[in-house]
């Protein structure tokens, strides 16, 4: 229902009885694979989110590459270009040059470009990872709840009332605080970002499970599924043959949503200083300690920031138009 | 009715209790699992250069040698009955709901959350009214003017700003507006509404906005969405058809049926934000519930996390069910169950 | 202490000479009277705004009184309890509400790190050897309520510090130095006046006697810690005293709101007759705790607020800010402290075990990138040697040279590794506290410095309230988890070389339960240095000794120095009376006044 940071996500909150009803597959002739894409290739600003977010996923992959060509190593120094008493870039507008394309880092000159694009690793890395554990839970919950019904329903529903009434970004800044630093065989930044996909995970699979059981509970009663049982066939064969192919829609289209939320949701731990180790750069620790000198070196904030935006905006923007794709009730 | 609701309340309360049992856990029982030691939890509340017998008293003092079962009990005995801490000289009853005191400063956590509860409530307050009004505002001007550039531009602030962490805005709009014109009140500024209502305002109005610009997109989508489906449905067709002025048919009718799931988001949100606004505190360095938390954690303080973490976990589950009984109250079809 | 709050944290960091009683006795005769400025040493300097006009003279002198002085705070006070205190910004600030048995003398330049009869008529007279103690206090000093105090208050005040339960954060000297037999607590004391600690006698109302466990030439130091601050025992109400300290100086409580908030006004019983060092300026005192450290500096540049009540200088933001503009600058001061930025080396941990290996490190290190990490030049001078220039006798060497440009000497170090039998360098971590950014600076500059010669760091921080007490100062822990460098910090409680190296160079103060600020030095060399520098009753070879010791832990390549710290502090131009008190390496909150 509601998300827990502090700020909101429509996505997430929508009824999700409401929003999807009727999503399940009764068109045809064309399959509705066919006819999203058709839908889709029509929306040309889906298009372009999801355009940006391969390019993205390629910086991201080939951030080693793309920094040697247009930048400096992430990690590497430049103290010679910093005001040893102002401790900022000499000269205008932070350093920003062709030389270092957002200008360096306050204190050790850092140059700002390499660590974006190095950010986009862990941020995606994380997000991506985490929501699927996410749909992988909610999935297996909501289906499992919705099909079976009665005490087993009952048992998850409760335990999606409780996830939700926890404090949850409170909850894993908690956690990590609380977990040792090396374990389950990993150690160091490996294993803080299994950690950090483990609890954002976690926490994610209530929001993908209760839709996923509204839409299991309006399945279930359908022809499709009667004839199958009528048959004989056992209950998971059901489940796997029958409803999952008819929740791929809602599935994919709420998965791409959970991804924005969830990168919002690492730049959030890594703001308030739970996040990987340095000096591995993530955008949400780089505004975390821009916060302290964004008057002295603004775009030490601003280009950390529009990176967590031009993501989340990106990843938005296809969810939104795979939402209308799928959805024929959709404007 | 009444039935319903006792129900809900009583599943409530249980909620709390499990919330409770497992925020405990996470402090006092994984440490323990983790291999540490009641002297190793209490080798963090005693000076620098304590020696062994006083990390031992420091244990005893804080109750760590008891099962955990009883340390337990004692924190949910003080809620519910309130307890009695020995401050030295004497001891002093802590009246339910007593959430035990500060690890760290002694002090009893229940009056500092009543003192900081207020900053929440304004934030709360203060942006909740705005970003209603803009968001629904937004939402019908841009349901009724589809595919205008008013639609189109609004739709695409909202959707911009929900992809827009708060604390990257409001970071944004300090240096802007507080730094760089001086036209807002900076950081760290709060003035309580009794004390002078007109500064309490100017301190808060940049913090309300930045959440407000959040939240408002997602409500002006909402409403948006929700006033297209409820136009295109037969009972608007039937008022037009009755020949009602159009501006009735929008507002009486279809506003009305489009708002009942706003209010119940809004609720919950509101909800959430009183149990402390972690990031926009921190942004603005307001001494909320929110940022109360984040020094309580970072200082290990479990009392205070403790105490924190169920408030929060209160207006939630308060939320949720006022939204509910709201919700069976206001639309016949939810079945009372 | 580990409360997380303030940036930087600055224990009592005492400086300048360690005097014996007759100078300083001699100094306070000096700086007696009403006014402290223009006398001596420090001249005054009326109005004209100057970088470092604050520094070794008054700023702005005035005996005007009157207004209102707002301080603030970026966390919290541990307390403002008296017993169950342990910073310098507090020790500083309480003498405004408390009169311990000596102070230190509120002057600008080297005589504010002398003591001052406060309570006390004069310095403590020593017997049996320095065993024994005795305090005479002024006739006619009274509590908020105009009762006399009396040497029972005082020795009631003593009692109720030894007590670590109910007051765990303030220093243990008297536990450790008194001769307690057994003695715990007031709060547990069978006499019916709660008075049973042996170790003090109140011969009478006006008489104090301590007996010490062993000689301390010093103990005038320990009558200045607030413990000796008189607490009247119908009043105490333990932990829950600080919520109103009943005040002997010239501020009481008017209100007091724990973790946010508290004002201070004039104390009517305070008679300025029996008080030769108090100048109480404002009529009023307002505090304001958890204010954001860059928001308060704001408010310092424009006015709203005038002392940022830690003092541990302006931000790195407010920093800059400052130091670009003459107009801002001139109202600024850089003060010296006693406080050594340092990286602990293990030797515990292979193969930093090899002394070799520990000098590459010395050697690899880039001094100047160390010293940015603490905010360049205006954070501190580079140190090249364990002891702050500042502390009396302290000598200046440098073992480790970092070549011309001090950002390191490569070539010896890779010749080090190969005497080390790692030729080719080797990987170890590196600690740091997470919530200190000039720490994880320090750290990321030293992953860079190290990895020339081929030394790979992996960096992990650590929440700074379990820093010493879990993780780095837990020698288990930092020995299995492979710490090899850890940043550190220290600031002297003591003037002297005894207050800045014991808690950070004797092998014997390492406890295996944690809390150690000695992470890295265990040579019995130093161990036994210093035994000969207590028995070493002459103050010019013991100060050759402490030098000594400091040459001996950088010989053994243990302790690898960074910065010697400064502050930069920020004085808004209504403030009056403003300077530096180098035994606090912070501005005297007792002198200072407002212009209304």
């Amino acid at each position: 229902m509601t998300v827990p940071l502090d700020l909101p996500d429509s996505a997430r909150r929508a009824k999700p009885e409401a929003g999807l009803a009727g999503m399940g597959g009764t068109i045809q002739g064309r399959s509705l694979g066919q006819i999203a894409w058709l839908r889709l290739r029509r929306d040309r600003v889906a298009l372009a989110g999801g355009l940006v977010i391969l390019v993205l996923v390629l910086v991201a992959i080939f951030a080693p590459l793309v920094v040697r060509l247009l930048g400096h190593p992430p990690t590497e120094f430049h103290e010679d270009l910093i005001d040893p008493s102002l401790q900022v870039a000499r000269g205008p507008r932070g350093g920003i040059s062709w030389d270092f394309l957002f200008g360096l880092e306050p204190v050790n000159g850092r140059d700002l470009f390499s660590r974006v694009v190095y950010g986009a690793r862990i941020s995606l890395l994380i997000a991506f990872l985490a929501t699927l554990l996410s749909m992988a839970i909610g999935t297996t919950m909501g289906i499992v709840a919705g099909y079976f019904g009665g005490w087993i329903d009952t048992v998850i529903s409760r335990l999606m009332d409780l996830f939700l009434a926890f404090p949850l970004l409170l909850f894993a800044i908690a956690l990590v605080g609380v977990i040792p630093d090396h374990g389950f065989g990993l150690s160091g930044n490996t294993l803080r970002v299994a950690m950090l996909v483990v609890i954002i995970g976690f926490f994610g699979w209530p929001y993908i499970g209760r839709i996923i059981r509204g839409q299991t509970l309006s399945l279930r009663e359908r022809e499709f599924v009667d004839a199958a049982r009528s048959l004989g066939a056992r209950s998971p064969y059901i489940i796997v043959r029958e409803l999952l192919p008819n929740l791929v829609a809602p599935i994919l289209v709420y998965t791409t949503l959970l991804i924005p939320t969830n990168v919002l949701f690492e730049a959030a731990l890594s703001f308030l200083g739970v996040g990987v180790q340095p000096p591995t750069p993530t955008w949400g620790g780089m505004l975390s300690e821009a916060s302290r000198l964004y008057t002295i070196a603004p775009n030490f904030m601003i280009f950390p920031g529009l990176a967590i935006f031009v993501t989340v905006l990106a990843f938005n923007l296809l969810g939104d138009g795979l939402r209308d794709a799928l959805d024929p009730r959709a404007r | 009715m009444i039935v319903f609701i006792i129900r809900r309340l009583v599943g409530a309360v249980l909620l709390l209790f499990v919330v409770s049992a497992v925020t405990f856990s996470i402090f006092f029982v994984v440490p323990r699992l983790a291999g540490a030691t009641a002297e190793d939890l209490a080798s963090r509340y005693v000076g620098k250069t304590a020696d062994e017998q006083q990390v031992r008293q420091m244990a005893d003092k804080l109750g760590f040698h008891d099962p955990l079962v009883v340390q337990y009990g004692r924190f949910a005995k003080g809620i519910v009955a309130g307890a009695d801490y020995d401050y030295g000289p004497a001891a002093e009853h802590c009246p339910a709901p007593c959430f035990g005191y500060s690890f760290l400063t002694q002090a009893p956590v229940w009056p500092d959350l009543l003192d900081r509860l207020p900053v929440t409530a304004s934030l709360a307050a203060g942006a909740s009214a705005i970003w209603l009004l803009a968001g629904v505002a937004t939402g019908v001007i841009s349901a009724l003017r589809r595919g205008s550039i008013f639609d189109r531009a609004a739709m695409g602030v909202a959707l911009a700003g929900v992809s827009l962490p708060i604390f990257f805005t409001g970071l944004l709009a300090l240096g802007i507006f507080s730094y760089t014109l001086g036209v807002t009140a900076p950081g760290s500024s709060y003035t309580a509404l009794a004390e002078d209502p007109a500064q309490w305002a100017y301190d808060l109005i940049l913090p309300w906005i930045t959440i407000a610009f959040l939240y408002a997109a997602g409500y002006a989508r909402l409403t948006s969405s929700g006033m297209l489906e409820t136009m295109s449905e037969d009972f608007i067709r039937t008022a037009r058809a009755k020949g009602l002025p159009e501006r009735t048919v929008v507002l009486k009718h279809g506003l009305r049926a489009t708002l009942t799931p706003i209010v119940t988001i809004f609720g919950l949100d509101v909800g959430l934000l009183l149990g402390g606004a972690i990031l926009t505190e921190s942004t603005f360095s307001l001494n909320g519930i929110g940022r109360y938390a984040i020094l309580a954690i970072g200082a290990n303080d479990l009392p205070k996390v403790m105490g924190v973490t169920m408030v929060a976990a209160f207006f939630i589950v308060l939320a949720n069910l006022v939204v509910d009984i709201l919700y069976a109250v206001v639309d016949p079809r939810v079945r009372l169950t | 202490m580990n409360r997380g709050e303030p940036a930087v944290k600055t224990r009592p960091a005492v400086t300048a000479t360690a005097t014996g009683a007759a100078l300083a006795i001699l100094l306070a005769a000096c700086g007696g009277g009403t006014s402290t400025s223009g006398n001596g040493g420090g001249t005054a300097t009326a109005g004209v705004a100057a970088f470092n006009a604050g520094v070794g003279s008054v700023f702005n002198p005035s005996d005007a009184k009157g207004g209102t002085l707002r301080l603030a705070h970026s966390g919290d006070f541990d307390s403002l309890d008296p017993a169950d205190t342990y910073y310098a910004y507090s020790w500083n600030f309480i003498r405004l509400y408390g009169r311990s048995l000596v102070m230190f003398a509120p002057a600008p330049g080297a005589k504010g790190s002398t003591l001052v009869p406060d309570l006390a008529a004069t310095l403590g007279v020593p017997s049996d050897n320095a065993k024994t103690w005795t305090y005479h206090l002024r006739p006619g000093v009274k509590f908020e309520d105009g009762t006399l105090i009396t040497a029972k208050d005082v020795k009631y005040a003593v009692e109720r510090s030894l007590d670590k339960t109910v007051f765990p954060d303030g220093p243990t000297y008297f536990n450790d130095f008194l001769d307690l037999q057994g003695y715990t607590s007031p709060y547990k004391d069978a006499d019916p006046n709660k008075l049973g600690l042996k170790a003090i006698e109140t011969p009478d109302d006006a008489t104090i006697v301590f007996h010490l466990l062993k000689p301390f030439s010093g103990f005038d130091y320990f009558a200045q810690l607030p413990a000796t601050i008189p607490v009247p025992a119908a009043k105490d109400t333990g932990a829950n005293y600080k919520q109103h300290v009943v005040s002997s100086g010239p501020y009481k409580f008017d209100t007091n709101s724990i973790g946010k908030s508290f004002t201070l006004v004039r104390n009517d019983s305070w008679d300025v007759g029996t008080d030769p060092n108090r100048k109480a300026l404002p009529d009023r005192i307002e505090v304001t705790l958890n204010v954001n450290a860059d928001d308060i500096d704001n408010r310092l540049l424009s006015g709203d607020v005038d002392v940022a009540i830690e003092g541990t200088g302006l931000q790195p933001a407010a920093q800059g800010r400052v130091l670009g503009d003459p107009s801002l600058k001139k109202n600024a001061d850089s003060a010296a402290i006693a406080r050594l930025w340092y990286t602990s080396i293990n030797p515990d941990v292979a193969p930093l075990d090899n002394i070799h290996c520990r000098k590459a490190v010395e050697y690899a290190n880039d001094k100047v990138s160390y010293q940015n990490a603490y905010g360049g030049p205006a954070g501190g001078d580079i140190a090249t040697n364990m002891m702050p220039p500042m502390i009396p006798g302290a000598q200046k060497f440098d073992v480790y040279p970092g070549g011309a440009d001090n950002h390191g000497d490569v070539p010896k170090a890779k010749d080090e590794l190969k005497q080390c039998g790692q030729p080719n360098g080797f990987s170890t971590t590196m600690s740091y506290r997470a919530e200190r950014p000039r720490e994880k600076a320090v750290a990321e500059g030293m992953q860079q410095a190290l990895a020339r010669v081929g030394i790979k760091l992996t960096l992990k921080g650590f929440p700074q309230s379990d820093y010493f007490k879990l993780y780095a100062g837990k020698p288990a822990y930092a020995k299995a988890n492979n710490l090899g460098l850890m940043t550190n910090g220290w600031g002297a409680d003591w003037p002297d070389g005894f207050g800045f190296l014991q808690q950070i160079v004797d092998s014997r103060v390492i406890r295996a339960t944690g809390g150690n600020t000695n992470l890295s030095v265990k040579v019995p060399d130093v161990d036994k240095l210093l035994d000969q520098a207590l028995l070493t009753t002459d103050l010019v070879a013991r100060e050759q000794i402490w030098s000594q010791i400091d040459r001996t832990v950088m010989d053994n390549a243990v302790v690898l120095p960074g910065v010697w710290a400064k502050t930069l502090v920020y004085r808004p131009s209504n403030l009056t009376n403003v300077f530096v008190n180098d035994g606090f390496g912070m501005y005297d909150y007792l002198a200072l006044g407002v212009k209304k």
